[in-house]
């Protein structure tokens, strides 16, 4: 039975665990912080010749994002 | 048994609601509390969405999950993103979400809270959220296309043209008047002037670290950006305390509005690394945290609404901005209610990076009545100030007078008691050297929301710092939407110019970029100026300008919609969108000739250019004085002229697009769509 009772308390603990990671991976997303992580990933599924750096791809994704409406009134 | 269930829970939200809104509709004497605005505001989205989202889902839209989005289509790490629905619905919340839901409900407290808390929940429940809605998923269904892109193929080549004219119009008068808000929080305030500009040398810091040092860790920039920001609001009292420091950041409305200026060009000329994305970055994050922190507070201190139900303001004299409450309610609340740019946000990022179809519901429909909900936040926080001061800090000394003891006696008059003595110690203890005639929205929002923070955290101790936090808060959030505007403005300029000369078009040739960001700038710029130097106060006559402008790309927007419906076959739920479109075209038209053609000098831009002139016949206007009224009166006539152009532009695309509806109902002209064709989703459900 105690046995049991840690198994389901671990179980709740990863489950924490999981929501808390969740939250971060959708804030570093929200904030454009896994931008590149994306960029890479579809990159290599995509078999891309080049692949632009870290740096390359900030600057790249910048210019497209602020020349076109991206805030409102 | 658990549909019962169900049923009994929703229920008793639209009881809740309902009773609620009763409440505020018919309570009159003693002041009301929040929590029954917070109710009615949370009840009457919930069940909008529960019942009427889903019906234009699956009986207007039909919205398809087995169809692939563009997202999944065109995956390609860079626009086509396909994202989580939760952390796409934050990025289009903070995409739409700009000062507008502030400042806008700010202003129309003048009729009482009824007028616009009933518009933010109707107009953002049946026309606002529609919109938004609708609009992203004509545009999921065309590849992600632009409203002047689906304008151009659904509508008419005229019409597209007529979107993109509009678009710019619109992004011009708006620019103008934020920058108005932002120096009328500013002028005379050295704390706040310090703060704000204290944010671009922060701004430039992290985009240095943002490009060489540590390229693209958005979360620890921003992290450190903020700490800096919040030492700049606290700092910024040091700078008001120090006489020298003081002086050198006490600056008149047109010094600030040619620093603003200053700002927007080179915001938009320079690489956006540098100054433009790192202060958006800061910017998102203190947007969410202070619109959370709102709504903790009043939520937590549930504050009294002191301002009546309805003022004596409803006949039209209000003295922030004049106008009766049809249409000109309508008008000043934009966003929270309806805003026409949001459908370019709704064409713009969000439909090439939504998952699947059905999520554009939540997406759409939901992120709207969030911004619905911070519009009846900023209410709540103006109206739960005593009305003598709300009009203290909102007219203009033209209209209540020019010393403290006759504003005070000219308001106390209104039936709105109020004493030179309380507006010098409400200004002393938000750490001002004076809260008269600050018209705008913004420093009423902040005195409102300082007062919600500090009966939260701090009290009356920390009311000045809560002040200067919540005009840092607004003019950050103002100044993002300025430089982002200026820059997309700028390339507008130049598509246009490049089809006349095509070296202007290249986007990399300065010259070109000087050219173009040159006279976008000198537009708005032009706008802000006559704002500032209008005896009026400016807002009177910009701010009308430019929700009259939002709402007819609104009504652009709900054109496009209607157009595409009926091509779907969809004749018999086509008023989901015709109604909103035709109460839009009646309050713009409405709003547009009384601005032009009214005999009332406040309202009329016309009869307000001949009162000057015949002022100036009759030599009541000092010898010096003339030459400036006399540009006075050329930008009265100026405004007159913007607002008929852009009703003009309307009206001929509304003539277009409904002589296209009569040949498809009546003549049988053949419907033809421009939907990308169907493909089979390669997700399996739940993905």
């Amino acid at each position: 039975m105690g046995g049991d009772a840690r198994v389901e308390n671990r179980k709740s603990k990863m489950s924490f665990a999981d929501v808390f990671r969740r939250l971060w991976q959708g804030l570093r997303e929200w904030s454009g912080d896994a931008a590149y992580e994306t960029y890479v990933r579809c990159a290599r599924k995509q078999l891309t010749a080049h692949v632009l750096s870290r740096e390359e791809f900030y600057v790249e994704q910048l210019k497209r994002k602020y020349s076109r409406v991206s805030r409102c009134c | 048994m658990k549909r019962l269930l169900g049923i009994v829970a929703w229920v008793v939200v639209a009881g809740l609601g309902a009773l609620a809104l009763m409440t505020i509709a018919w309570h009159r004497g003693e002041p009301i509390s929040a929590t029954w605005f917070v109710l009615a505001a949370a009840c009457s989205y919930l069940v909008a969405y529960r019942l009427y989202s889903a019906f234009i889902a699956a009986k207007l839209l039909a919205l398809d999950n087995t169809r692939a989005t563009p997202a999944e289509r065109r995956d390609d790490g860079r626009d086509f993103v396909p994202t989580n629905k939760w952390v796409l619905f934050g990025h289009h919340f903070a995409a739409i979400a700009g000062p507008g839901p502030l400042v806008g409900p700010t202003l129309a407290a003048q009729f009482g809270y009824l007028p616009g808390t009933l518009w933010l929940i109707a107009g953002a429940a049946f026309a606002g959220c529609v919109q938004d809605f609708v609009i992203l998923f004509c545009s999921i269904r065309r590849d992600g296309k632009t409203l002047g892109e689906m304008a151009k193929d659904e509508v008419s080549k005229r019409g597209g043209t007529i979107a993109q004219l509009a678009v710019l119009a619109i992004m011009v008068i708006l620019l103008g008047v934020v920058a108005l808000v932002i120096v009328n929080a500013l002028k005379s305030s050295p704390w706040a002037t310090f703060t704000l500009a204290m944010t671009i040398p922060i701004a430039l810091l992290l985009g240095l670290y943002l490009r060489f040092l540590r390229p693209g860790r958005v979360i620890e920039a921003s992290v450190i950006g903020v700490a800096l920001v919040m030492f700049a609001v606290v700092a910024g009292q040091w700078v008001a305390d120090s006489p020298a420091w003081a002086a050198k950041f006490t600056l008149g409305g047109v010094t600030l509005a040619f620093a603003l200026i200053a700002y927007g060009f080179a915001a938009s000329a320079l690489p956006v690394w540098l100054l433009l994305a790192p202060r958006d970055y800061l910017s998102a994050f203190i947007k969410a945290g202070a619109i959370f922190s709102l709504a903790a507070g009043i939520l937590l201190v549930r504050p009294h609404v002191l301002m009546p139900p309805l003022t004596r303001f409803v006949d039209g004299n209000g003295p922030v901005f004049a106008g009766k409450i049809f249409p000109f309610c309508f008008i000043t609340i934009a966003c929270g209610a309806i805003s026409g740019f949001h459908s370019l946000i709704s064409s713009g990022t969000t439909p090439k990076m939504i998952q699947r179809e059905g999520q554009a519901r939540f997406i759409g429909y939901g992120a709207m009545l969030l911004e619905s909900f911070v519009g009846v936040m900023a209410m709540v926080a103006a109206c739960a100030m005593t009305p003598g001061v709300y009009f203290a800090i909102n007219s203009p000394a033209t209209v209540v007078g020019a010393t403290p003891e006759a504003a005070a006696i000219t308001i106390s008059g209104w039936g709105y008691p109020l004493t030179a003595e309380t507006m010098a110690s409400l200004a002393h203890s938000v750490g001002e050297q004076t809260l008269w005639n600050r018209a705008g929205g913004a420093p009423s929002l902040a005195v409102g929301m300082a007062h919600i923070f500090s009966r939260t955290i701090g009290g009356d101790r920390l009311l000045s710092i809560w002040y200067h936090f919540a005009i840092m808060f607004e003019a950050l959030f103002i100044l993002t939407v300025l430089d982002a505007g200026t820059r997309v403005g700028r390339f507008m300029v130049q598509e246009m110019l490049g089809q006349v000369w095509k070296p202007i078009g290249r986007m990399n040739w300065y010259p070109a970029i000087v050219l173009s960001s040159g006279l976008i700038v000198a537009a708005w710029g032009y706008f802000l100026y006559q704002g500032v130097v209008d005896p009026l106060g400016g807002i009177n006559s910009l701010w009308p300008l430019f929700g009259i402008s939002n709402q007819l790309l609104a009504a652009v927007a709900l054109v496009v919609a209607t157009s595409i419906l009926l091509k779907m076959g969809k004749l018999k739920w086509i008023w989901v969108t015709l109604v909103p479109m035709a109460w839009l075209v009646v309050i713009t038209m409405t709003a547009s000739y009384q601005k032009i053609f009214s005999a009332n000098p406040r309202i009329g831009f016309l009869s307000y250019a001949n009162a000057l002139g015949a002022q100036i016949a009759a030599g009541k206007i000092p010898a010096a004085k003339i030459g400036e009224m006399q540009r006075v009166m050329f930008n009265q006539r100026l405004d007159a002229a913007v607002t008929a152009v852009l009703a003009a532009m309307f009206l001929v695309l509304l003539i277009e697009a409904v002589v296209d509806w009569h040949a498809i109902l009546a003549r049988g002209k053949e419907a033809k769509l421009h939907e990308t064709p169907y493909v089979a989703t390669q997700w399996a459900e739940g993905d």
